[in-house]
């Protein structure tokens, strides 16, 4: 950009301020390898007993089946988002239907509700129909918490595509049904990947509604089992295991991150959290 | 990145699309625009979804809040029990002492229309016969003795439990029975009470409904009680300092700087700054915990240059506050960050060549070249930062958890303990719901409000063709 | 109890017992309990020892039982309630629940429980040896709900070396305890002597008195401590005693103002508590019999009778008196599944109670006996804690009422006492506040004094 000013101070300045991010992730990494005499943070030994965990279930159950558990979870949620999302975002964009303008304005409100506070109604929903404390129950929340973002952010997908792919198609005469699948969700697919991940990372990270809606161990999800290994008074606990755990469960969400980070920037300009 | 512009547009407003010139095409067909059935369909599954888990659980959310339901009258309905409780109570608001005793009578006799009954529910014969050589005519004050008496008979079932349903049928008493409509109940009353007035049955009925009823008293009580403006400040002055400092303020920096950098050390410090945003909220919460805890990482640097170490995350009030604005900056930096980016690419650059031949420095540069061009970028963070931090508990509620001594609780964090987290287990579902319907207005209100300040409506394309 | 609604279960129980049950019959309870860490997983694994016991008395009568066993623990309590409630409503609640008699109030209301008294027998072992006040513990509204799990007396605590380094003499320790029971060692001296502690340096400012760190049972024997009555002995209603409640916020502001406990320190964490217990750095203190196995345990305190003096919970005032409450947890069998489930759930929890697998419980944990034959069983018997704090404190101990009010009263007592603490309000606004919050709430069930 502009190479008049010189761009160290900045760095600098940038770097102190990034600080405390990099000393807690650096050490994360660190401590899980690591043990540190008492009293100290500098450690003295290299160690993989902190990962234990992965082939001993004593120590903190099985991490596998939590792990099986939250995949089948993420990946359900990534699908429904992201096929839901791009034939709602579709409507929206192109098609003329009546309220559509109260639609996309519904729409727009709700991703700004608080969700997570109308809990009970969700529950009393699922009970309902029959899926409270099941997984399956779970998903569908979690997706339809996540669809008026999706939905918004693949509207802005389509709104970019050329009107004259459309027209061409319709004119050798497709349907407009052939023409979306052929023609359009081609042109939306850099759209398509993003979403589909940042669901994916969303609902990896997912912690209060399985807690809440899904309350049984069997089907604990990698963040409950996270937290259960966090609690502070129990005999098993031991901080450098849960930094185990902890790095363990981010490491897949970390290596999607830097794969597809240049596409998630797209996103994460809509993010949902705070 | 070529395709960033593409969501910005779908998102920022500023540079939203705005009605085509293009021709619309109308295949096929002349006349006015045409509802396209096809639309509905491909809409239709999301709105099932949405329909389902989200519209109708605020529905459910705004009927809740004008009930009294907590987790004693339970969500679904409730039944009838006359018990010792209701009677105590009737009687403290007056009731005549004879209708709550001839309600209160247990009887337990022994006599052919027993026996008959016994008999009906399937008792044992040889059992029966027992009661009836033995125990006929006797009369019992209470269950547990007529039980005690039923233990010595030859012919006892071996389980207590097919004991105790023999024993039943003797019993004449209304007391503690669980009726599931209002007309067992009524039914149940005129058998043992026939001489009740009607206001007195209803009276009697009234207190022992277990069920929720519909209530205001919930926003009443939101209305009255003192915790409630302590909450609402706290609430605002989190939404408000997390915003300012940190939203707009770190997102806006971090993107000024972005822009001034080699794009390798940006690009390090956009994924760096990304993080927090994509750490499971389990982990992010503790990583701070590692960090501020006693004996964590800064208590443990400051006591070595003998500064006050102590449990930053809860020790104090001020350090509580720094801790929970900061960790939730942390993660609402970014989104600022990218959309001013992307608003800072906008901007051309031989403008900026042009101010530096002038010899504008860059602090002159930022705030006349690129502070205004941020102007709709900013409102935006601002307004919709602001609903999400609104609603948003769980990062405070994973860490200070509202504390030391509820100075950090929050309006959201408050709901969500009232509905369904806290020690006693008295779950206030109604009292709950109340709250989460205030933040449901406040969130409503604002979001027309800045759908308005955006002209919402140019953000729409009118399709281009119409079949 | 519906009569209507249980004929007909009746008569297919009491045919399915007259038929002779020939084929095999398979059950499968599930048993949640709260608040349980790896110290007292007795609670649910008791229950299994119970269903192999019937297992083996069915097979001597020739039949064929087969019970399994579903347990599932919550360490904590937040989530555990609300998994039950939420959970019941659903129609999945676990058989059998192991949680706190308070709950006994708004759970039978809700229509969760099934009364207990319904389908065992107190009049035979080991039930008819329990003691009567756990059973009026399990008691709600004329009815047996539960059948007490344990108990536990939550003791004051003072560290002998930090007693002898401010003058108390062997004898003045060894009295100490006796002097809070009559009620002349009081709050106030405790306090006096913390603060002696800390600037004879023995410990560090702050460290002086370190009571719980987060809302619990324990805030209620201040209460007491201060002349306060949870409920009116002859109307059965709640009490809110202003006084009590001012000169017990009072209380903590002074501790607060004398430098003994942080202005901050609600809300912390039990980890750092009780490694602080364990290596010595509290003067005062207190928490329940159960901890004292944590220190030991997990916490790696040693030569606890040498190091530690324990008590009552010292009076606070002329109107108060030295007390500890219990607060037992109860088996509660739940209105999930047939009358058949419900009935072998309440034999699994009737052996459950036997004597010698409760000792099991109470001795891992730190717990009390539920009944006077086990504390007979030389496993409990020679136990010193176990039996020591059965003897001094038991006898002292009253409960929390079990009312479906009491959780908002409670939780508005804990605000108020937060808040003043924290110094957020005085503490005349935090009583009014609180005052005002169970008005509101709670209108004419609860008696203002």
């Amino acid at each position: 950009m502009s190479r008049n000013f010189a761009s160290w101070p900045l760095i600098l300045v940038l770097g102190l301020l990034s600080l405390p991010l990099v000393i807690m992730y650096a050490f994360v990494f660190i401590d899980s390898f690591t043990n540190a005499p008492p009293g100290s943070m500098i450690p003295n030994e290299f160690t993989l007993e902190h990962w234990q965990f992965l082939i001993d279930p004593s120590i903190a159950g099985n991490v596998w089946s939590a792990t099986l558990n939250t995949l089948i979870f993420a990946c359900s949620i990534g699908a429904i988002v992201v096929s839901l999302s791009s034939m709602g975002g579709y409507a929206l964009s192109r098609l003329n239907m009546p309220f559509r303008q109260f639609f996309l304005a519904g729409i727009m409100v709700m991703h700004a509700f608080p969700s997570v506070t109308l809990i009970i109604g969700v529950f009393l929903v699922l009970q309902f129909i029959g899926l409270y404390d099941t997984l399956i129950g779970v998903v569908f929340v979690k997706a339809s918490l996540m669809l008026p973002f999706g939905i918004w952010i693949m509207k802005g997908f389509y709104d970019t595509v050329p009107w004259e792919i459309e027209m061409a198609g319709v004119q050798d005469g497709a349907s407009r049904f052939t023409v979306w699948r052929r023609l359009i969700l081609p042109q939306v697919k850099p759209g398509l990947i993003a979403l589909v991940v940042f669901s994916f990372l969303d609902a990896w990270g997912e912690y209060v509604l399985p807690r809440i809606l899904a309350p049984t161990a069997d089907y604990r999800v990698l963040s409950v089992y996270l937290e259960r290994v966090s609690q502070k008074d129990s005999i098993t606990y031991d901080f450098n295991l849960f930094k185990a755990v902890g790095l363990y469960y981010t490491l897949p969400v970390i290596i999607l991150f830097i794969i597809f980070q240049n596409r998630l920037m797209n996103i994460f300009s809509g993010g949902t959290k705070g | 990145m070529t395709e960033n512009t593409s969501v910005e547009r779908g998102i920022n407003p500023g540079v939203a699309t705005r009605p085509g010139d293009a021709e619309t095409v109308k295949a096929a067909r002349k006349g006015g625009p045409r509802i396209s059935p096809f639309g509905i369909l491909m809409l239709s599954p999301a709105l099932l979804f949405l329909l389902a888990f989200f519209f109708a659980p605020v529905v459910l959310t705004a009927v809740f809040s004008f009930t009294n339901m907590t987790s004693a009258t339970g969500i679904t309905g409730g039944a009838y029990v006359i018990s010792p409780n209701t009677l105590r109570n009737l009687e403290w608001q007056g009731m005549d002492k004879a209708v709550t005793e001839s309600l209160s009578g247990t009887s337990i006799t022994v006599d052919e229309a027993a026996l008959s009954r016994a008999a009906e529910a399937g008792v044992d014969p040889d059992f029966l016969d027992d009661i009836e050589s033995r125990l006929m005519g006797a009369h019992f004050e209470d269950a547990r003795s007529f039980e005690r008496e039923l233990k010595t008979l030859p012919n006892r079932p071996r389980r207590i439990r097919d004991l105790k349903l023999a024993a039943e049928p003797f019993g004449q008493s209304i007391l503690n029975t669980r009726f599931a409509t209002r007309d067992q109940a009524v039914t149940a009353i005129d058998a043992v009470a026939p001489d009740l007035t009607e206001d007195q049955r209803d009276a009697v009925l009234t207190e022992a409904y277990t069920g929720w009823v519909w209530t205001t008293d919930n926003f009443k009580r939101l209305a009255t009680t003192p915790a409630t403006g302590r909450l609402l400040t706290n609430t605002a002055l989190y939404v408000g300092l997390t915003l300012s400092i940190f939203n707009v303020g770190l997102g806006l920096f971090l993107a000024i700087a972005i822009f001034y950098m080699p794009k390798a050390s940006g690009s390090v410090f956009s994924v760096l700054w990304l993080l927090p945003r994509i750490t499971p909220v389990v982990l992010y919460a503790v990583m701070w915990r590692w960090f501020t805890w006693d004996d964590g990482f800064l208590p443990t640097l400051a006591a070595q240059f003998g500064l006050p170490s102590f449990n930053y995350m809860k020790g104090s009030v001020p350090t509580a506050w720094a801790t929970i604005i900061t960790l939730n900056g942390f993660i609402g930096a970014s989104f600022g960050m990218i959309l001013f980016s992307g608003a800072l690419r906008a901007i051309p650059v031989q403008q900026l060549w042009a101010s530096e031949v002038d010899g504008a420095s860059r602090w002159q540069q930022v705030r006349k070249i690129i502070l205004p061009q941020l102007k709709w970028p900013i409102l935006f963070v601002t307004c919709y930062q602001s609903l999400s931090l609104l609603s948003s508990y769980q990062e405070i509620w994973l860490t200070t958890n509202g504390g030391p001594g509820n100075t950090t609780n929050v309006w959201a964090l408050e709901a969500f303990r009232i509905a369904l987290s806290n020690f006693t287990g008295n779950l206030e579902y109604g009292l709950g719901a109340a709250m989460a319907l205030v933040l449901v207005v406040v969130g409503l209100t604002l979001s027309i409000i800045f759908l308005r300040l955006f002209k919402f409506g140019e953000m729409l394309e009118k399709p281009k063709i119409e079949f | 109890m519906n009569i209507k609604a249980f004929i007909g279960t009746a008569a297919i129980a009491i045919a399915a017992a007259t038929s002779g049950a020939a084929h095999a019959e398979d059950y499968t309870i599930t048993v949640w309990s709260g608040g349980t860490d790896d110290n007292s997983l007795y609670r649910v694994d008791a229950i299994e020892m119970a269903a192999d016991y019937l297992e083996r008395q069915a097979a001597i009568r020739g039949e064929d039982l087969n019970i399994t066993i579903e347990k599932q623990v919550w360490s904590g309590w937040d989530d555990f309630k609300q998994a039950v409630t939420l959970a019941a409503e659903s129609g999945t609640a676990p058989n059998i629940i192991v949680t706190g008699h308070e709950d006994i109030g708004p759970w039978s209301q809700a229509g969760i429980l099934r009364p207990i008294e319904d389908y065992v027998d107190f009049d035979a072992w080991p039930l008819n040896q329990l003691y009567d006040n756990l059973i009026d513990v399990s008691s709600y509204d004329g009815m047996i709900w539960g059948i007490p799990q344990d108990a536990e007396a939550r003791p004051f605590f003072m560290s002998k070396p930090d007693l002898k380094a401010i003058g108390y003499s062997d004898a003045d320790i060894d009295a100490l305890p006796g002097k809070i029971e009559s009620g002349e060692y009081t709050l106030y001296d405790m306090l006096d002597d913390a603060k002696k502690m800390q600037d004879e340096g023995v410990v560090e400012p702050g460290y002086g008195f370190a009571p719980r760190v987060n809302n619990g049972t324990d805030y209620w024997q201040f209460y007491q401590s201060f002349g306060g009555e949870m409920v009116d002995p002859e109307t059965g209603k709640l009490v809110f005693d202003k006084q009590a409640i001012t000169d017990m916020y009072q209380f903590f502001v002074d501790a607060v103002e004398m430098g003994v406990t942080p202005k901050t320190y609600l809300g912390g964490e039990w980890d750092t508590f009780h490694t602080n217990v364990a290596t010595g750095k509290y003067g005062a203190w207190h928490g329940g019999t159960w901890h004292k196995l944590q220190w030991e345990n997990q916490y790696g305190l040693e030569d606890f009778f040498d190091n530690v003096s324990f008590s009552l919970i010292p009076a606070g005032n002329e109107n108060g008196r030295p007390n500890t409450i219990t607060h037992p947890l109860v088996y509660l069998i739940s209105t999930q599944g047939t009358d058949d489930d419900a009935a072998i759930s309440a034999e699994l929890v009737a052996v459950a109670s036997e004597p010698r697998i409760n000792a099991l419980h109470a001795v891992q944990s730190g717990h009390l006996a539920i009944g006077e034959a086990e504390t007979t069983i030389p496993f409990y018997a020679n136990d010193r804690w176990a039996s020591e704090a059965t003897e001094k404190l038991l006898p002292y101990a009253n409960s929390i009422p079990n009312n479906a009010d009491f959780g908002i009263y409670w939780e508005a007592m804990f605000k108020g006492l937060e808040s003043a603490w924290a110094g957020t309000t005085s503490v005349e606004d935090a009583v009014n506040q609180a005052q005002a919050t169970v008005e509101n709430g709670l209108g004419d069930q609860i008696i203002i004094r």
